[in-house]
């Protein structure tokens, strides 16, 4: 059976082009729009990978990713950025929030800064999840 | 040849004794026997330094050092005063007289006050050379902050339209993989979606172009007398296909008997095509309690003003933090859909004509957008605006 993944991302654009690469190469993929949308969808559906972005409306990445990281039922599962904001940046929220709330949250498996390139996400897939 | 003094007085033998000993300190030394005479003599030659007595016949010597002054406010003038002129001497000095002399004048008297009147004008010289120097500093080091701003206003510019360059990038990249796995696979579901992607992204890039094109286009306004209701009259018919596709009624009330007023029409047709663009985006999105969505354009006649313009929709309005952002650069609520350059060209434009912009907006209610043009009817009196 397919490997499911979750793919996060409020532009649709970027929606279709990840669930079209996702399916093409023998993957499940479960659109959201939001950071709100996809917290419910990875909880429900259980996903192998997710695949998000960080700014969104609504519940962003940023709070979606520690949420993530923080449910026993999720934490193990592998998480691939995919996100304008660059990768240091990123990095810098994270070590900020790990000291505000006094707990550390791992990074995620993967960071690509967007626009994402179709082998690079693929290749940081299959390294995750096979 | 020394400074050129002028020796005021109307007793020939005051001129004579005091024009010979001036002489021999070194200056160049003109006389006349009254404030009249001296004043002529004065125009030509302009002497640095006038030595005059005050009380004379005729023109006395507060007058002339008053009208000395008034002409030439760096004239260094000596007064000389008989015995108990005391008070006129103080009077002279309020007139900004440099020093004044008592009668019968002792040479070394004379030498001290000249001296310092030296010193005075040495010092103005001086200090007019520092504040020039000062002012010529400040000029300079000004000229650099712009400089500095102005790379800095750019950095950013730039930095934003590469993210938006970027996303749009990423939106055409998508497309052409989707497409190309459309074809690969014979899925005509990756196909149109491909295709759609493509297209919309090139569109968005050619609006981008065409908002940069317009922001930055400093092309003078062609003010024309005109109809103000025209250029609404064209933004409505314009809309009005699009309104009707995303089912947002549109309607247009103008005031009857507006005169004519000079606009520039392009520019005036931007301005109310992008307030009319943006209530429909905001109509587009949400839906009002009760009533359906809707857009009014009025153009109507208010005090004080050659025209009114109004934009109102009953879309989503804004929150405090959009509504005191909205007129910046690359603002923007549509996401990747828009510029945020569309009201800060309607600002600009709205300037150039001496109008004002307002905004009238509730969270959840609507906006309304208010242009008013001032009443120009000649051309001259929009050019000094």
């Amino acid at each position: 059976m397919a490997k499911k993944v979750l793919v996060v991302d409020d532009e649709q654009d970027i929606r279709i082009f990840i669930t079209t690469l996702l399916e093409t190469n023998g993957y499940k993929p479960i659109p959201a729009e939001d950071g709100r949308e996809g917290l419910e969808l990875a909880r429900s559906r259980k996903p192998a990978l997710i695949i998000m972005d960080i700014m969104m409306p609504r519940e962003s990445g940023i709070y979606m990713y520690r949420e993530v990281k923080k449910d026993p039922g999720l934490k193990d599962v592998p998480v691939i950025m995919v996100s304008a904001l660059s990768k240091k940046t990123f990095f810098h929220s994270q070590k900020v929030l790990d000291e505000y709330e006094g707990d550390k949250v791992p990074e995620p498996t993967a960071y690509i800064e967007k626009p994402p390139e179709a082998d690079e996400l693929l290749d940081a897939v299959r390294s995750a999840i096979g | 040849m020394g400074d050129k003094v002028l020796l005021v007085d109307d007793e020939e033998g005051i001129r004579k004794v005091l024009g010979i000993s001036l002489a021999d300190a070194g200056y160049d030394v003109m006389t006349a026997g009254s404030g009249e005479e001296a004043l002529n003599i004065f125009r030509n030659e302009s002497p640095s330094i006038v030595l005059t007595d005050i009380k004379m016949p005729g023109m006395d010597g507060i007058v002339l050092l008053r009208k000395i002054k008034e002409e030439k406010p760096d004239t260094e003038v000596i007064m000389i005063t008989g015995h108990g002129d005391l008070e006129l001497a103080i009077k002279s000095l309020q007139f900004e007289a440099a020093d004044f002399v008592t009668k019968p004048i002792h040479d070394e008297a004379l030498a001290i006050a000249l001296k310092r009147v030296h010193e005075r004008i040495w010092m103005k010289a001086k200090l007019r050379e520092y504040t020039e120097g000062l002012e010529q500093l400040v000029l300079e080091k000004t000229q650099k902050l712009i400089e500095a701003e102005r790379l800095a206003a750019i950095g950013q510019t730039v930095a934003t339209l590469a993210h938006a360059i970027k996303n749009i990038i990423g939106g055409l990249k998508g497309g052409m993989y989707v497409l190309e796995k459309g074809m690969e696979l014979h899925n005509t579901q990756y196909q149109g979606q491909g295709w759609e992607m493509l297209k919309s992204n090139v569109e968005k890039i050619k609006n981008l172009a065409l908002d940069l094109l317009n922001y930055a286009k400093d092309r003078e306004p062609d003010y024309r007398l005109c109809d103000p209701c025209e250029p609404l009259q064209e933004v409505f018919h314009l809309v009005q296909p699009r309104c009707r596709e995303s089912g947002v009624s549109l309607e247009m009330e103008c005031s009857a008997g507006l005169q004519p007023i000079l606009l520039d029409p392009d520019g005036i047709h931007c301005c109310l095509l992008n307030l009319a663009s943006n209530a429909l985006d905001a109509c587009r999105d949400f839906e009002p309690a009760g009533t359906p969505p809707g857009i009014v354009l009025r153009c109507l006649h208010v005090h004080g003003w050659g025209v009114e313009y109004q934009v109102a929709d009953n879309g989503c309005g804004m929150d405090e933090e959009t509504r005191s952002r909205i007129f910046r650069t690359f603002f923007s609520t549509k996401g990747t859909k828009g510029t945020g350059l569309g009201l800060m060209i309607t600002q600009k434009i709205v300037r150039e004509h001496g109008g004002v912009i307002e905004m009238e907006t509730k969270q959840g209610k609507g906006s309304t957008f208010f242009i008013r043009l001032p009443d120009r009817r000649r051309l001259d009196a929009s050019r000094t605006a």
